[in-house]
């Protein structure tokens, strides 16, 4: 283990210069990963595509709009980073069950472009036959033609930001398509031989009305997706919405009505509510994101791309120049990393797995219950309430749980 | 030394009229500290005075002072706090002086602190010398001020000199002014010791260090003293003066102002007011005596972690030390556990202490209604003192009740006079009497001390766009209609919500209170029903909604760390609740009780 690291807790952040002026702060960060083989043999790979065509109002991610050569640019440091990935001595015993390509707009890439990534990927890393290759694409920037190169290039599942099916909503959202340009997309999809193929909606939007959001919902479910999640928009901190306000959004009523019309409806067609914000076909889970939940772990690369192995969180940097000219000079552009205790990685165990309907071993809670009289108490009191529900040797959230989780999670930290 | 060559004189004023400025000036020019070294407001040491720009503790230092008639002057000047809270202080630092500098703001005027701080100076016959300060500001009215101090305040206002503490302008005539206007001191360097403690702090290495004025004789190290009130003696260990820090000199002679140590274990064996001899020789008149600041307004202390029970009481035992003002005992509440009743000079004095405690040792606190100490006839003919309202009998066992009043002076523009009289009446007050000094009225109130301690001053400063000042003290107990007004959190007492009200308000007050802690209390799983009750009587009801939805939608990317360490920083605020049965109370939902 690098010395530079601490015990479950202090988080080690490169200092803020931008140039690295002095190469040998640097060089603990980028052995980090080096130091830590994964436990598993099966990771996750997360592909960060930091660009998009114009920001939403309500979004918080590491993108930025698309200048001239600035793709090509990203794209050689990208390069660049799964070499120095698939370089580290460990990499060699590890399989990768998944890929996810996210942003961003990773549909911004061209069928070449995305094509030759994963095929860097497949040069340096052992790809597993029957791997998931995600793709997240923005109704507006694709095309049959360009979802079948994606296809021929290895890409088996496809997510679809839709968000919503209003054309007065759509465009004060800041999304670039309308409700026609969403059922396009997916019919492309579909042609283009897409099998696995998802469906993102939003709720709780200002201007949502609860009778808007079932139109919304069963128009989707129509259309027979495989997969579907459902976001209930939250103002983060970083977005404009969050900063500036916005106006005309529904009350906490209407938010829990949608989010209830949407669990009937779903149920209704036979989609299973798996996770939180999450809807799929029996069979179509997104395997990626179940990395997440089980707290699994993965491999990450991109702009303020985040990976999990052995026992360490680590984020690169977020500012795409700066990931370009680390790794220009040799390194990998780490810019945190935090070395979880036994305490922290079973509270992530908890609240992720709680997150989802397989919910976490019972002797797990049991692990983190002990003799904490308190939180016993408190944990009873879900229970009482349905809120916990035993199922086996297993503990879930119920629907109405999923709800108020994170006043659960907050106690089981 | 000769006793002609020394002048011991406080600062004293209204709340921010500028005393801790001027001490920085008269600092600066004497050279008793490098202008260009020193900060602000120098004396105000602790980190709660600067961080708060206020004076808590009065501060003493010596400076050395050529005068223009070629002479070498000591001054001992004592710089003191303008809140009322910690008007003792200023009563302890003048009985150390022969004069006081009385500052007055130009834009401001006198105001309730300078007439009671005027009286305080007066009554100890001290010289009195009026200066007129902040006349750099362009709201300055001179003229009027000096018209002003003749008139309200039984002294020449010509004579008052006019200066900016701020940029020293008319600074150098305060110095020589001190030498020409306030006595040197009187006394017999020869006779026995008789030195007055006005201060002391503890310190762990040194002990008590204790702040006297000697009157008489003198003191070096190896002295064996008397502390003449508890017959205890200790040999001298240390003597010396503040210049500022602590330096220590051979001697302290008749008239000199300094500190001594003795290996005094406690504050409390050398308390403010005590006289200090020679164990061999004492001195045949001790001075008569101070009395303890005594606390007027109550609350209980308690953890948040049931585990820091010893902690806590560790630690009120340790801030006791220096600051003797305060008092505490133990006590349980049915909801909050075991803690502790204290008792503080006012509102400020309690932020003080708790704001300390959660500083300096790490505690997490619950500060609990503050309550005025009633007097209680029961039927029974039994006299009780009852400072919490869980404490107070049962309505029929209760012959009578009295309650604190105090005679308080309302300083403000006859503008506000309308507003002031109506909240004067809406807290109860009983008008005494009305003056007029050109723009502003002086007029005296008698209130009870329940209305005042919380929210009154705010309250006062707000309907007056900030230009009312207020002062009061203690002045009797009167006969009153009082009430036990109860918080049910779903049904059950909470007995550290609890509060004495006049019965007239009871009803108005349940309903603040209630609508109150509706706002505070965070939504929970269940719904929260919050009734105010009379005896079975629920006057109020107000219902705090079950959670509806709490969820994170979505772990952006894979960033569970981000996720992670949101919840880990609610987690920190969780912290500050209290489970009271099954509710979960936040800290401030205690306090909150008398601000509304
Ligand atoms: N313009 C101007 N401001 C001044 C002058 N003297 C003091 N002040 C300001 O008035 C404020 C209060 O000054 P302090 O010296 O802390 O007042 P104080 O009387 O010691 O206050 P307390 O100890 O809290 O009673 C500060 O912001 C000073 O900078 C002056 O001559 N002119
Ligand atoms: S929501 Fe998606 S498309 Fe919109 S700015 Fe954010 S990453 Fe880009
Ligand atoms: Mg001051």
């Amino acid at each position: 283990m690098s010395p530079a690291h601490t015990e479950g807790g202090l988080r080690q952040t490169r200092p803020g210069s931008a140039s690295a002026d002095n190469p040998s702060e640097l060089a603990p960060l980028s052995s980090t990963l080096a130091d830590n083989p994964p436990e598993s043999t099966e990771l996750g790979f997360y592909v960060h595509v930091p660009f998009c065509a114009k920001r939403c109002g309500y979004c918080s991610f590491n993108t930025a709009p698309l200048e001239d050569g600035t793709m090509a640019r990203y794209l050689e440091a990208l390069h660049r980073e799964i070499d120095l990935l698939g370089g580290i001595a460990w990499s060699s015993r590890v399989r990768l069950s998944t890929i996810f390509f996210g942003g961003g707009t990773p549909s911004l890439l061209a069928a070449e472009e995305l094509g030759a990534v994963l095929a860097r990927i497949r040069a340096r890393f052992d790809v597993a036959a029957d791997a998931e290759v995600t793709v997240e694409c923005n109704p507006e920037s694709v095309t049959r033609d360009k979802l079948a190169g994606y296809r021929a290039a290895g890409v088996n599942r496809l997510s679809l930001g839709v968000q919503s099916l209003d054309d007065s909503i759509l465009p004060r959202l800041g999304r670039l398509h309308d409700a026609r340009g969403a059922r396009v997309a997916f019919e492309a999809a579909r042609a283009a031989g897409c099998d696995n193929l998802s469906v993102d909606l939003m709720y709780g939007l200002p201007g949502l009305d609860p009778d808007g959001w079932t139109r919304a919902v069963e128009a989707v479910l129509d259309w027979e997706p495989d997969h579907l999640s459902a976001y209930g928009l939250t103002l983060d901190a970083g977005s404009l919405w969050g900063a500036a306000g916005v106006e005309g959004l529904p009350t906490e009523d209407t938010q829990i009505d949608q989010y209830w019309r949407l669990a009937r409806a779903a149920a209704a067609r036979g989609l299973e509510h798996y996770e939180i914000s999450n809807y799929a076909r029996p069979g179509r889970r997104s395997r990626h994101n179940q990395i997440y939940w089980r707290a699994a772990e993965y491999l990450a690369a991109g702009p303020g791309a985040c990976g999990f192995v052995g026992r360490l969180r680590y984020a690169n940097v977020k500012a795409t120049p700066r990931y370009c000219e680390t790794l220009a000079g040799g390194e990998l552009p780490i810019a945190s990393s935090e070395h979880l205790s036994k305490g922290q990685r079973l509270a992530e165990r908890l609240i992720l797995g709680l997150r989802t309907a397989d919910g976490i071993p019972a002797a797990l809670l049991e692990t983190r219950l002990g003799g904490d009289a308190r939180l016993r108490d408190l944990v009873e009191r879900w229970r009482a309430r349905a809120l916990l529900v035993d199922v086996d040797d297993r503990v879930r959230l119920s629907e109405a749980g999923f709800l108020l989780s994170d006043a659960l999670f907050v106690e089981l930290l | 030394m000769v006793l002609s060559r020394i002048r011991n004189f406080s600062i004293v004023a209204h709340i921010d009229h500028g005393k801790s400025t001027l001490a920085d000036r008269l600092l600066s020019l004497t050279g008793t500290m490098d202008a260009k070294k020193a900060v602000d407001q120098v004396l105000d040491s602790m980190d709660l005075e600067r961080e708060r720009g206020i004076t808590i503790k009065a501060h003493t230092v010596r400076l050395l002072y050529r005068a223009r008639d070629g002479q070498e002057y000591t001054l001992n000047l004592i710089d003191t706090p303008g809140h009322v809270d910690f008007s003792y202080e200023v009563s302890r630092a003048l009985a150390a002086c022969e004069g006081a500098l009385l500052i007055v703001d130009a834009a401001q005027g006198i105001e309730a602190q300078t007439l009671a701080n005027f009286y305080l100076a007066s009554d100890a016959n001290l010289a009195i010398i009026p200066v007129v300060n902040k006349i750099d500001l362009p709201a300055a009215d001179v003229e009027g001020t000096r018209n002003q101090i003749t008139e309200t305040l039984d002294l020449d206002g010509t004579e008052a000199l006019a200066i900016s503490a701020k940029h020293g302008t008319g600074v150098p005539e305060v110095l020589e002014a001190i030498v020409a206007r306030v006595p040197p001191p009187q006394g017999d360097p020869d006779a026995p010791l008789k030195a007055l403690v006005f201060d002391s702090y503890y310190d762990s290495y040194q002990g008590v260090v204790v702040y006297v004025r000697l009157t008489d004789g003198r003191v070096r190290p190896g002295t064996r003293v008397l502390l003449m009130s508890n017959g205890r003696s200790y040999d001298v260990q240390q003597v010396g003066v503040f210049s500022p820090d602590m330096r220590p000199v051979e001697e302290l002679s008749a008239g000199q102002v300094g500190y001594l140590t003795a290996s005094i274990k406690r504050v409390a064996d050398a308390k403010v007011g005590e006289t200090i001899t020679e164990t061999a020789r004492p001195t045949a008149a001790p001075f008569p005596g101070y009395r303890d600041a005594k606390p007027m307004v109550f609350a209980g202390l308690y953890s948040i972690e049931d585990t820091d029970y010893e902690a806590l009481r560790d630690a009120l035992e340790k801030l006791r030390l220096n600051d003797p003002a305060f008092t505490y005992e133990p006590e349980t509440s049915l909801a909050l556990g075991y803690g502790f009743r204290c008792g503080f000079l006012g509102m400020l004095h309690m932020e003080i202490v708790q704001e300390r405690l959660e500083r300096e040792f790490d505690l997490s606190l619950i500060v609990t209604a503050p309550s005025v100490q009633y007097k209680v006839l029961t039927t029974a003919g039994e006299v009780l003192d009852i400072d919490n309202p869980s404490k107070l009998p049962p309505p029929d066992r209760i012959e009578q009740m009295d309650e604190p009043y105090v005679k308080s002076s309302v300083f403000v523009p006859t503008e506000f006079m309308t507003a002031i009289y109506k909240l004067a009446q809406e807290k109860r007050g009983e008008h005494r009497s009305l003056e007029y000094h050109g723009k502003r009225v002086h007029i005296r109130f008698d209130f009870p001390l329940a209305e005042i301690v919380v929210d009154f001053y705010d309250r006062l400063k707000s309907i007056s766009k900030g230009y009312a000042s207020f002062d009061y003290e203690l002045s009797d107990f009167r006969p009153s209609d009082l009430v036990k007004l109860d918080i049910l959190l779903n049904g059950d007492p909470v007995d550290a919500l609890s509060v004495i009200v006049h019965r007239d308000k009871a009803y108005e007050k349940g309903k603040a209170l209630v609508e109150k802690l509706r706002g505070v209390i965070p939504r929970q799983l269940f719904e929260v029903a919050i009734q105010a009750a009379i005896g079975s009587r629920v006057i109020a009801r107000e219902t705090v909604k079950a959670m509806g939805k709490n969820v994170t939608a979505k772990c952006y990317g894979g960033d569970i760390t981000r996720k992670r360490k949101l919840l880990e920083r609610q987690k920190e605020g969780k912290k500050r609740m209290k489970q009271v049965g099954k509710v979960e109370v936040p800290q401030e939902a205690f306090l909150s009780v008398l601000k509304s």
